[in-house]
């Protein structure tokens, strides 16, 4: 049976579905209804709400409650994402699995409450300290986002490894209808011959991100590393549309991706081929496939509710074998097709 | 929907989050514009940062309904801001007055505040229900839901609305669905069902007056 659902109370209730039982988080708009929404869930499935009592915090808990092996989340928006950075990257150093979301708004700083795209970077390039990556999904429609939330939690879990879905405002406060999978056992997840269960049935383990001695911490990286190079081999998603034959490839995330296909159908009655290459994992980055088909096109336009940063992995991607041109909005502005289909036709002098 | 017959001069929509009251509220203003003069939309959702009746305010106010919201730059914060005018506009006896309420319990707090205001005035109060939103789903979460808002807004339902939707693909099931919980809770409640909602293109009819809504939130695309 398909319900109406906000964006943020449709991750809450996939998480749930996930196995999920233990949630910290912090309210922050525009995604304070996920955390309305696990603290009365939560308790219905005998999990465990806790309102931290900042985003330092929370993440904190999280470290804890991720050791003994249980299912772990919590929501956030911009700049509570940026507070909980320091737990980040030593998470990611204890190689905990976890899962993130960052219900994007307008930044730098307090910013404000309407929605944008621009922590990409701090997504996808670090954020924390250190030589460490997080997996990022980017959903488009609310239906994508509860689809997301069982993978987000199995590559969290297969890799070891932090998984956050970027989304952004508008996916967090618009409603749509959604359908969602059964409820999965939480204790049927895989096994974790790491966790700190107690050892009275096995040896001492150990959780952390330390060690003092240099050789030891460069072979602690490389283990990091090893698996970084998996998850780029073998788990990099993305989504083609219209892209056959296309006159020019607009590369688009997130809401954006949403606003460029109007821009298509609007495109088409103007005579204009326009594709759509949606990465769907913003990392590890679908570079091949980009490149593949930068070969087809002159131009690869990128556009973003931030001012030009996914534009440097698409830069990448495209290696020089197409125009790279870029239009964005920022600070909770979003584009409209209209606009958008202007910087179709300027990319391609029309 | 003829709202003139219902005796009442100030309408307020209140219900769970997501409910659909800032729909009705604006549908609600335009189809009394139709027959009266001076009509006014209060926007006191202090719950909601996005899709507000506020967003409308150039269209409405194009159409001759003043829409009443925190001014200027004010309207994007997401600051509980209840301005002056509002009781103004529930106590002017020229206006047919609508007012959009935020959600839940925490929405409905605001309607206690405004309570010298609309106490002397005959006014309807209802609570809208879509029974495809979470934790509405059963009769007894929307009894639980009625019982709760009204006790926070100090204020008594007037009449159930039953607002069951799923967004662009409602169908008929859908609404019946709604109507089925709702004639159960209006029963037990001993709250008249004022009238089941659809969209505009939607061939429905049931056990309840029909409200066609037209769509004013519109995604970006």
């Amino acid at each position: 049976m398909k319900m109406l659902f906000k964006g943020s109370e449709a991750i809450a209730e996939a998480a749930v579905r996930s196995g999920c039982r233990l949630y910290f988080g912090y309210p922050i708009t525009p995604q304070s209804e996920l955390t309305e929404y696990m603290s009365r869930r939560l308790p219905e499935v005998d999990g465990t709400f806790l309102q931290a009592e900042s985003e330092v915090a929370t993440v904190n808990m999280m470290y804890g409650a991720s050791c003994t092996g249980k299912r772990v989340m919590t929501s956030t928006s911009s700049p509570g994402f940026s507070l909980m950075m320091e737990g980040v990257s030593y998470m990611a150093g204890a190689e905990l699995p976890a899962v993130f979301i960052n219900v994007v708004r307008g930044g730098p700083g307090l910013g404000d409450i309407q929605p944008a795209q621009s922590d990409y970077f701090q997504a996808t390039k670090g954020g924390g300290h250190g030589d460490y990556r997080m997996i990022v999904l980017a959903p488009h429609t609310i239906q994508e986002a509860v689809d997301l939330m069982n993978l987000a939690f199995d590559l969290a879990d297969k890799y070891r490894m932090l998984v956050t879905i970027l989304a952004d405002g508008m996916l967090g406060q618009m409603m749509e209808p959604v359908e969602f999978p059964k409820m999965r056992d939480p204790n049927d997840v895989p096994k974790k011959d790491w966790a700190l269960t107690g050892a009275s049935d096995h040896d001492p383990r150990k959780v952390t991100s330390f060690d003092i001695d240099p050789y030891e911490l460069e072979k602690m990286n490389l283990r990091y590393q090893a698996t970084y190079k998996k998850v780029e081999e073998n788990e990099v998603r993305y989504e083609e549309f219209n892209t056959e034959e296309a006159d020019i490839i607009v590369v688009a995330y997130g809401t954006m991706a949403r606003i460029v296909k109007t821009t298509i159908h609007m495109a088409e009655r103007e005579g204009i081929k326009v594709g759509l290459f949606r990465p769907i994992t913003l990392w590890p980055f679908p570079y091949k496939r980009l490149n593949e088909l930068s070969d087809t096109v002159e131009n690869v336009l990128t556009v973003e509710m931030s001012y030009g940063q996914m534009l440097e992995d698409v830069k990448l991607g495209v290696n020089g074998k197409a125009n790279t041109p870029f239009f964005g909005r920022s600070a909770g502005v979003v584009p409209t097709p209209t606009e958008v289909l202007d910087a179709v036709k300027k990319a391609m002098g029309r | 929907m003829n709202f003139l017959n219902l005796d009442a001069r100030v309408f307020i929509y209140i219900g769970m989050f997501g409910s659909g009251k800032t729909e009705l509220a604006i549908n609600t203003a335009v189809e009394l514009k139709k027959s009266a003069e001076h009509v006014a939309l209060l926007d006191i959702d202090v719950i909601s940062p996005y899709f507000r009746s506020r967003d409308q305010k150039n269209a409405l106010e194009e159409k001759g309904i003043k829409v009443i919201s925190p001014p200027g730059a004010l309207s994007h914060a997401d600051l509980p801001i209840i301005t002056g005018q509002v009781g103004g506009y529930i106590s002017n006896k020229e206006y047919l007055t609508v007012a959009d309420v935020g959600g839940n319990e925490d929405g409905a707090t605001v309607l206690g505040s405004l309570k010298p205001f609309l106490d002397p005035v005959r006014k309807k109060t209802f609570f809208v229900v879509n029974a495809l939103r979470p934790f509405s789903t059963s009769f007894n979460e929307v009894v639980r839901n009625v019982k709760k808002i009204s006790q926070s807004g100090r204020i008594k339902i007037d009449y159930l609305v039953n607002n069951t939707n799923i967004s662009s693909e409602t169908n008929v099931e859908d609404v019946e669905r709604g109507e089925k919980i709702i004639a159960k809770v209006s029963e037990y409640l001993e709250i008249p069902v004022a009238f089941s909602v659809a969209k505009d293109g939607l061939d429905f009819s049931g056990k309840f007056q029909v409200f066609k809504l037209k769509r004013y939130l519109k995604n970006l695309w």
